[in-house]
């Protein structure tokens, strides 16, 4: 049986640590993993919990990510509560096994420390790899700070795990700015955190001899098409319900409440960015700061990316007039992810919006509150004209001459 | 296998091997098994094959090489006997008939379409192997 | 808000001090944040260390800062880096040197008309930790300068952070924290 520890409500905790105390407080059965920067702390720590007798699990030193997730989904088919982390490189090399896992509708939780992508080589943050894994069928939540980094992971545990469900997840959270940065962390006592997630239930597994199982099949053009199809639907319709649920229970056990879209200042907001991670809190200081000058302008950060919430969006984005969508990853030959995702979403609608894209941040590049304060008043001024005053796609905080397009 | 819809089957890229729980399945004969529509087992290639082989029990050792060898696992074998071919798995590969040691073989290939009867009629004389 | 930026090679601790003043600032009801810039990431690499502070949740992650305080762990850092970057005419020096103050702004002219404090925290981890540690000296000399939190609690708080270390280095960090608060001028 394992140890309990004792934790104070309040603990200076970086992104790397909430996440190690959560895994360690939902007990899981395998962590196969192989470290990388910035999310090598994350299964350091869990290593050493595990060692200190803090969790009844299973460590699995493998050789490589591919490795990592591949003995994961081996332990999730097996019938397992099962979780790992990696980051960039590591990330990329997971690739293959990540459609694996979501096809074979394993619940293993991942967590994605974002970091840039190579060449040339970066440890630092940026949102490469999380956009990497955005078509993998995995359900991919975002935070922002620590907190978040804690608090979702029990979130992801309960929402995966669900046989309604059944589908991996992945918290991400920013490189350094929240994986290194330590602030203080509302904690769950060992329990409490344990029942909010509750005992593992296994789903067609293959320890259970009694009902013997054939995982990973292979299919052709008969029967492919139906299962992504089937795992499609349930992302579009069964996931949403179930975090909404999850995100509601969390606030009546805790008090700290999640949205699957967030918004702030947004009522009567003309102009608002859209981003994730880090980014969205210093948006929200720059738009409280503005907001004090009298200035219309919020800010509507991603929760949940993957399934993208696009009824959420729509709501959040009624009777705003300018957009500025701030991606943290090279488009490399488009516009940034979050632009064409939030273009097919207002596209249909009624009201007209001006989209703008601001490319940011890139290999941990500093985003400057002052920065965020001239993309407003851009913003602001295509609100009032009712159409783009800027280049469509802007590069931001890159030194040599002013890099923009369309 | 029944071409369900896409919202017809158990998600994941999982197969059942058999219908309701099973116990035991190791020492339950093949012929017992509840075997579920999607095992394999309830489909036949027997027309894959254009030759097939036929058993002569008259020969046979129960050295169970065949039994070993048959990568369709078609051979039948009850308390280490042979008993004959499972005729919905063999793909007429002839391995069989490879690795069996008798004089003359108590395995041989004959054309898909020919009765058994007739086929153990002429069945081959011992051959005398020269020293 | 209250913003502390450290100047410090990689191996001098300044991580686990910005980490451990925002674990006993935190337990008084107040919002932190401890972060770095890792750079190269390699043992004796000059690297900066970061801290907010503030009563209401902090919500900016800016790496870029306009501190309140500098604290300089390593004597070399003064010549070698600009640890000015970024000041205000109100920020406030602590500098590990074993010169005097004012031998220290002769030798480093960019210092110049600024509030700058001195504390031997190189010599002090030798003779108290017995090893080149200078991270919580620099916290001691702060409570001195900044006054703020009386030098028990503090201590008392830093027992507690340090509590995985045997005992003896724990008393010896007690010792290097008093005698900065001492001895810094």
């Amino acid at each position: 049986m394992a140890e309990k520890m004792e934790l104070r409500d309040i603990e200076v905790w970086d992104g790397n640590m909430a996440a190690s105390q959560a895994m360690r407080q939902v007990q899981i059965d395998v962590v196969a993993a192989y470290p990388i920067t910035p999310s090598t702390p994350i299964v350091e720590n869990y290593g050493s919990f595990l060692a200190n007798g803090y969790v009844d699990g299973e460590f699995v030193m493998v050789e490589s990510e591919h490795a990592a997730m591949s003995g994961c989904i081996g332990a999730s088919a097996a019938g397992g509560r099962v979780a790992t982390a990696t980051s960039s490189q590591g990330f990329a090399l997971m690739v293959e096994t990540l459609y694996q896992a979501s096809g074979m509708r394993l619940p293993v939780i991942l967590n994605v420390v974002n970091r840039a992508l190579a060449a040339p080589l970066n440890v630092n943050g940026d949102h490469s790899d999380m956009y990497l894994g955005r078509d993998s069928g995995w359900i991919q939540f975002d935070a922002y700070n620590p907190q978040n980094a804690y608090d979702l992971n029990f979130i992801a545990f309960r929402v995966a795990e669900d046989h309604e469900v059944r589908l991996p997840a992945m918290v991400h959270q920013d490189g350094f700015l929240t994986s290194h940065t330590a602030q203080g962390v509302h904690t769950l006592d060992d329990d409490t955190a344990y029942s909010f997630v509750g005992d593992f239930k296994p789903m067609n597994d293959m320890l259970d001899l009694d009902h013997p199982v054939t995982h990973g099949v292979q299919t052709e053009e008969d029967w492919h098409f139906e299962h992504k199809a089937r795992q499609h639907h349930d992302l579009m319709t069964k996931v949403f319900p179930r975090i909404q649920a999850a995100f509601d229970a969390f606030e009546k056990l805790t008090g700290r409440k999640y949205n699957i879209v967030e918004t702030y200042n947004t009522d009567d907001a003309d102009a608002v960015v859209v981003c994730m991670g880090t980014a969205v809190e210093t948006a929200v200081e720059v738009s409280n700061e503005l907001r004090e000058e009298g200035k219309k302008v919020g800010v509507i950060g991603i929760r949940v990316i993957r399934p993208w919430p696009y009824d959420q969006l729509l709501d959040a984005l009624k009777g705003i007039k300018a957009i500025g969508a701030l991606d943290r990853s090279s488009p490399n030959g488009t516009f940034g992810m979050l632009y064409n995702e939030l273009a097919g979403t207002v596209v249909n609608g009624d009201e007209k919006k001006v989209l703008t894209n601001y490319v940011y941040g890139l290999g941990g590049r500093d985003l400057l509150k002052s920065q965020l304060r001239e993309i407003y008043a851009e913003l602001l001024a295509n609100a009032e004209a009712g159409k783009p005053t800027t280049p469509l796609q802007q590069l931001i905080g890159v030194r040599g001459p002013k890099i923009s397009f369309h | 296998m029944i071409d369900n819809g896409w919202d017809e089957f158990e998600i994941g890229a999982m197969l059942r091997s058999f219908d309701g729980a099973v116990k035991d399945i190791a020492t339950t004969l093949q012929e017992d098994r509840p075997y579920s529509k999607n095992n394999s087992f309830t489909a036949s290639v027997a027309d894959w094959r254009i030759e097939k082989p036929v058993f002569n029990k008259d020969y046979c050792i129960d050295c169970q090489f065949c039994w070993i060898y048959c990568p369709d696992i078609s051979i039948i074998s009850r308390d280490k006997k042979m008993v004959g071919i499972d005729y919905d798995h063999c793909k007429g590969c002839a391995i069989c008939v490879e690795v069996c040691p008798t004089n003359p073989k108590s395995l041989l290939m004959f054309e898909e379409k020919m009765d058994e009867d007739e086929a153990l009629a002429g069945w081959p004389e011992k051959e005398n192997k020269e020293k | 808000m209250l913003e502390i930026r450290w100047h410090s090679r990689a191996g001098q601790g300044a991580v686990t001090g910005a980490k451990g003043l925002a674990d006993v600032v935190s337990t008084t009801g107040k919002h932190v944040q401890a972060f770095a810039f890792y750079g190269l990431a390699k043992r004796g690499a000059a690297m900066t260390a970061y801290n907010r502070v503030d009563d209401q949740e902090i919500l900016n992650h800016e790496k870029y800062m306009n501190p309140d305080y500098v604290f300089v762990i390593d004597p070399a850092l003064v010549y070698t880096t600009d640890v000015t970057i970024n000041d205000k005419p109100e920020t406030v020096y602590i500098i590990t040197t074993h010169m005097s103050t004012e031998e220290l702004i002769e030798s480093q002219p960019k210092l110049q008309g600024k509030n700058v404090h001195t504390v031997d925290c190189i010599k002090i981890a030798q003779e108290t930790i017995g090893r080149a540690i200078p991270n919580t000296p620099m916290l001691g000399a702060f409570m001195k300068v900044s006054g703020m939190y009386d030098i028990e609690f503090f201590k008392e708080s830093m027992k507690r952070i340090l509590a995985k270390l045997p005992p003896k280095i724990v008393d010896a960090n007690m010792l290097a924290i008093q005698r900065a608060y001492d001895e810094v001028k």
